[in-house]
């Protein structure tokens, strides 16, 4: 299993010769086999901070480590999914898997990717539609492939965009399940980026909250819910809404600190 | 559908008419060649009867209805006009009846003149399709020379291609090679260009997730970046292709010793109209065909489209 470290990351954007600072000196580590989720405001720069990680954009300063190794360029060693687009158009959803797995286990003939294609696609429930195009298939169909491909990848790391970001609320809850009890059976490393903070404590281990303008981690928190969790006894205790609270008022007071007390709603 | 909806048509309608208005007296006393529009029309119809049967969507059986309607109200208003009265001249615009004999007698000729055009722009148009398609991806990828060639191929696209006529006949042996030549540079651009703005226009985030899985440059290039901009290429080929015909009978009436556009000039400067219009006939109909095809092979390739 792979671990993550990210050592005083700082990426800038050149934007007609002007320099913008999306991310200031931003440093956290996960642990193999670890669920970790990054929150903040829409603009904070968690995009950017994944598109690090993934290999997409290079490090103004500082690096990012894997298992000890610095990331240069994309690589089959992480599995990504984002909000949208993960899919290719023209695939359908079993070549779109294949395709993945090609790109990962190039030792497999053609029928063994298709047939690891087809198994995955089971896992996510989605049998019925394998050969349905992603124009065919409602957003929710579409994420579940994507997580079936990053999955049948065999990557050690998973990074996740907002994957659920775009999804109504009732399938939303079904892919959190589905990705919880995917997880629990592969204990892969995830980063997962939210703005969804029950989603962010339904499912991970430690929660790094970031801050915009220059983004910044403002803090790291261990969620204390033992696993495997339960969505609707989890939501009722106490102790959940404790710390729900805990974390917006975080929020807030970083907000109200910048701003000067506006009502601002995460 | 329900059977009148099926069979009760303006087509059907027509085709009375049609027939009906090959048996009024002609305005002049010749040779009556109205029976070959009959046979025509029997044709049409009973195609027109089978689709009715077997067509199980009512727009697929509206669109063909209606072209079939179309031709019979032209063949109608074509025989009244020049066949039963004397509003058109007979000898520039023979009656119809004249042009489908002449047809039936002249149709090994009219194959082989097809043969010949056609040869020549699959050649001239597969060949720019081939060197084309790849430069376009590459030259679009490459953000540098893209935006160079871009106003490079402005600039060569906005030149008619039927100046490079005569360097074709300097520098080119036969008028064979200066036609695949000329099809060739007239598909070129639009071809290139339409290419280039698609994969200039390829979605961001499906480069990146395409990146993210590692794809080489190869890949990147032929199993991402050309699927996606397929649309576009789709548009620069069918350009392309309209071009090609163009100037490809444009050139055969200069200086050809076949093909449809030769047909057509030939006969025209021996006054010989009535071969002259078969031959404008069947170069529309040859591209309309064609123009069929080409829709069909697109559809097929963007059935991932909704
Ligand atoms: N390619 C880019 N060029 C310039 N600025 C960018 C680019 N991508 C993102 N930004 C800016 O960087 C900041 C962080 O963006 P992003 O990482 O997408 O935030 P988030 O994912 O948290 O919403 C935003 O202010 C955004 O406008
Ligand atoms: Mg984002």
């Amino acid at each position: 299993m792979s671990t993550i470290e990210i050592n005083n990351l700082t990426v800038d954007y050149v934007e007609k010769n002007k320099n913008f600072t999306a991310l200031k000196d931003v440093s956290f580590k996960v642990n193999s086999g670890e669920f970790v989720s990054v929150i903040g405001f829409s603009g904070c720069g968690k995009s950017t901070l994944l598109s690090v990680l993934e290999g997409i954009n290079p490090p103004t300063d500082g690096s990012v480590l894997i298992d000890g190794k610095p990331v240069v360029g994309t690589g089959t060693d992480r599995g990504v999914v984002f909000q949208h687009y993960s899919l290719f158009p023209w695939l359908t959803a079993r070549k779109n898997v294949a395709f993945g797995i090609k790109q990962t286990q190039k030792t497999l003939s053609k029928a063994e990717r298709m047939e690891l294609a087809d198994s995955f696609l089971d896992k996510v429930g989605l049998t019925k539609f394998k050969n349905k195009y992603p124009s065919q298939l409602s957003g929710g169909m579409q994420q579940r492939v994507a997580i079936a491909r990053a999955l049948a990848m065999d990557t050690e790391i998973l990074l996740m965009d907002e994957p659920f970001g775009a999804i109504d609320a009732v399938n939303r809850t079904a892919l959190q399940e589905l990705l919880l009890e995917l997880w629990e059976e592969s204990r892969k490393t995830v980063v997962f980026v939210t703005h969804d903070i029950d989603e962010a404590i339904l499912l991970s281990d430690r929660i790094v909250m970031m801050t915009a303008s220059p983004g910044r981690v403002y803090k790291e928190i261990n969620v204390p819910f033992s696993r495997p969790r339960n969505r609707v006894q989890l939501v009722q205790t106490q102790e959940y809404t404790t710390f729900r609270n805990s974390i917006i008022s975080y929020f807030y007071n970083d907000i109200t600190g910048r701003i000067g007390g506006e009502e601002v709603v995460l | 559908m329900t059977a009148k909806k099926r069979f009760l048509r303006a087509v059907n309608f027509l085709f009375i008419v049609l027939i009906a208005v090959q048996f009024l007296p002609n305005s002049e006393l010749k040779e009556d060649n109205g029976i070959y529009v009959i046979w025509f029309s029997l044709i049409a119809e009973a195609a027109v009867i089978l689709v009715s049967l077997i067509s199980k969507k009512e727009q697929g059986l509206n669109l063909f209805s209606d072209i079939i309607s179309f031709l019979y109200a032209l063949l109608i208003l074509w025989t009244i006009a020049s066949a039963k009265s004397d509003i058109l001249d007979k000898a520039l615009f023979p009656p119809p009846g004249d042009v489908f004999r002449q047809f039936i007698e002249d149709i090994s000729k009219i194959l082989l003149n097809i043969g010949s055009s056609l040869a020549i722009i699959v050649q001239g148009y597969l060949l720019a399709l081939v060197i084309e398609i790849p430069l376009g991806l590459f030259l679009g990828y490459s953000v540098r020379l893209g935006n160079a060639a871009t106003y490079i191929s402005k600039f060569l696209g906005s030149i008619p291609p039927i100046v490079y006529i005569p360097y074709g006949i300097a520098l080119l042996p036969t008028f064979r090679s200066v036609s695949v030549f000329v099809i060739f540079l007239a598909s070129f651009w639009p071809v290139l260009s339409g290419t280039m703005s698609g994969v200039l226009n390829v979605d961001k985030r499906v480069i990146d997730s395409a990146r993210v899985l590692n794809v080489g440059k190869f890949s990147m290039l032929f199993s991402v970046i050309l699927p996606a901009s397929l649309s576009e290429i789709f548009v620069g080929c069918n350009q392309g292709l309209s071009v090609s015909f163009i100037l490809l009978t444009s050139a055969e009436m200069i200086g050809a010793n076949s093909g449809m556009g030769y047909y057509v000039k030939n006969y025209s400067d021996f006054g010989d109209y009535t071969r002259t219009i078969v031959g404008l006939l069947v170069i529309g109909i040859v591209v309309v065909i064609i123009s069929f095809l080409f829709n069909k092979l697109q559809r097929f390739f963007l059935r991932y489209k909704r």
